[in-house]
């Protein structure tokens, strides 16, 4: 390997791109060292469906000659990148994560991916999903279980497990995943690395395998929190594809991303946080320290009732998915892995007056949480996991009879937030020793991704991105 | 007039999702777990307004968004 592809697993997608744009690093030359590594993170964790390399290495000598040349190059110019396979390409068919695919290769590029395309990303593969991103473990018993790259018998957590993968591998330095009621922070803390789920309609749907559209968000997941400000900024903003997109204003995050953080507000729920298993509660009361020292202050606040917002999102999501998907299950049952299965059968048994009173509470909910929450704090801090790592085969429970309640309790901290609509970033807490990682998330108002970029990027001074290994 | 009792627990037809082939145990379990968290959003109903809307989410979200 040359000298300068030492370090390659700890470039940020913006160094990369500026050792690109200025020559250090030929594209082509990153492009085959992340594919290397992909296929090392991949025998360690399962993490790819489709390697794309060679198409991928076409589109790197295109790049760098036209970087010879003098053209004009977007700002992720020659960047290889991955993502959850779940996105419409041109002349593509997703995995889905899932035996039932599409039938036809789709003809336009999903909106995020044609963003990213414009900005001169490329793909090298795509990766890991839970089938049909309906799970929060790494479990996929269609095309088989992601594994964790610090601890392989663990979760990956999910259902964007492979780009937490090989963004915590070092293979790539970001890629696109999803969440619904969880799926890029749970793969995210589990992993050890960043994630944003952005404010719920900030990021185009369009061209995306819907799971349940009222809830799903598209969001990234990185090493460095100053990519995920550069990547949102890349693909966030109105798009006439897609109804449920914003038309407020994407901010330049880069631009602010530096300004002091000193004396906003930290709140802090102490029922909520309780509810978490001990070792995760000293997490986030590691990672509260963490932020007290990069100038927050430590305030009280409460949301409403978790349980009533955990079962509130229930009763919207799981008919959302049972529609989506009625046509397969009542044709194609078997198509199905178990857990999937039985998860999605769900949805069919939920009486239309809850669904609706589920979808016409939501705004009160919203702005029950403004109105208190949000004004005790500037932003919240949670937990993601509710437990400590488990293994593979802990929560082995496929579709069985446990499988509501391990996977309610798995989502515990993560599914009332997409209820709720808000964005929310996932910090790693401080490792010593050879502890298992795990992650925290900091909640802001809507529209806040700015404010959460900011903080994360202070605190990412403090606790600097690690490379995951496994630990023995 | 004959007035029959209201039921104690809503009306659940037999033939809600009866067109999936479901075995007796997991239909049970899935009736069980919606019945939990279908309890708890009656209960929310009772302190929505009559105006609550599906819309409302949206629109405190833009609202949000400009103050």
């Amino acid at each position: 390997m040359s000298t300068k592809l030492q370090d390659f697993d700890k470039l940020s997608t913006r160094a990369l791109a500026a050792a690109i744009a200025t020559g250090k690093i030929s594209s082509v030359e990153a492009t085959t060292e992340a594919a290397r590594k992909l296929a090392e993170a991949h025998t360690l964790t399962h993490c790819t469906i489709t390697p794309e390399t060679d198409e991928a290495l076409k589109v790197a000598k295109a790049v760098d000659a036209a970087r010879a040349n003098g053209e004009t190059l977007g700002p992720l110019a020659g960047v290889p990148l991955a993502h959850k396979d779940m996105f419409d390409r041109t002349g593509k068919i997703a995995s889905w994560g899932a035996r039932i695919r599409a039938d036809q290769p789709a003809t336009t590029n999903a909106t995020v991916i044609d963003r990213l395309a414009r900005a001169g990303a490329l793909q090298i593969a795509a990766l890991h999903l839970t089938e049909f991103a309906f799970g929060p473990t790494g479990h996929n018993y269609v095309l088989g279980h992601a594994r964790n790259p610090w601890d392989p018998t663990r979760i990956t957590g999910g259902s964007s497990a492979g780009t937490a993968c090989a963004v915590a591998y070092g293979a790539i330095p970001a890629g696109l995943g999803s969440d619904t009621a969880g799926s890029l922070r749970l793969p995210a803390s589990n992993c050890g690395v960043t994630s944003i789920k952005p404010t719920w309609g900030r990021v185009s749907h369009a061209g995306a395998m819907p799971l349940a559209l009222c809830l799903d968000t598209l969001g990234f997941i990185a090493r460095h929190v100053e990519d995920l400000a550069l990547l949102t900024g890349i693909v966030a903003g109105s798009d006439p594809r897609d109804a449920h997109t914003s038309t407020v204003t994407v901010p330049n995050y880069l631009a602010t991303i530096d300004q002091p953080v000193k004396g906003l507000r930290l709140g802090i729920d102490a029922t909520v946080i309780g509810e978490a298993h001990p070792d995760i509660q000293k997490a986030v009361a590691n990672a509260v320290e963490v932020l007290s020292k990069v100038g927050l202050t430590k305030a009280t606040c409460s949301f409403p009732d978790w349980t009533t917002l955990d079962h509130l999102t229930q009763v919207m999501q799981l008919p959302d998915a049972a529609s989506a998907h009625a046509a397969y299950l009542m044709t194609r049952p078997n198509d199905y892995g178990p857990q999937v299965r039985a998860r999605l059968e769900v949805g069919h048994f939920i009486a239309a007056v809850d669904h609706m009173t589920a979808l016409r509470a939501r705004g009160t909910m919203l702005a029950r949480t403004l109105e208190t929450t949000f004004k005790q704090c500037d932003i919240a801090i949670l937990p993601i996991n509710a437990d400590p790592l488990p293994t593979i085969a802990e929560l082995d429970v496929a579709g069985g009879p446990q499988v509501q309640q391990t996977m309610a309790r798995v989502v515990k901290f993560c599914r009332p937030i997409n209820y709720l609509g808000l964005p929310t970033l996932t910090l790693p807490v401080p490792r010593s020793g050879n502890a298992l990682p795990t992650g925290v998330q900091i909640v802001a108002k809507p529209y806040a991704e700015d404010l959460l970029f900011r903080i994360g990027h202070a605190y990412q001074k403090l606790v600097p991105p690690q490379i995951a290994r496994p630990l023995t | 007039m004959n007035k029959s009792p209201p039921p104690a627990t809503p009306p659940d037809s037999d033939t809600l999702g009866a067109y999936l082939d479901m075995p007796p145990d997991r239909r049970a379990a899935a009736k069980a777990h919606v019945a939990l968290i279908s309890a708890t959003v009656r209960k929310c109903a009772l302190d929505l307004p009559l105006s609550a809307d599906v819309d409302d989410f949206r629109r405190v979200l833009t609202a949000e968004a400009k103050s």
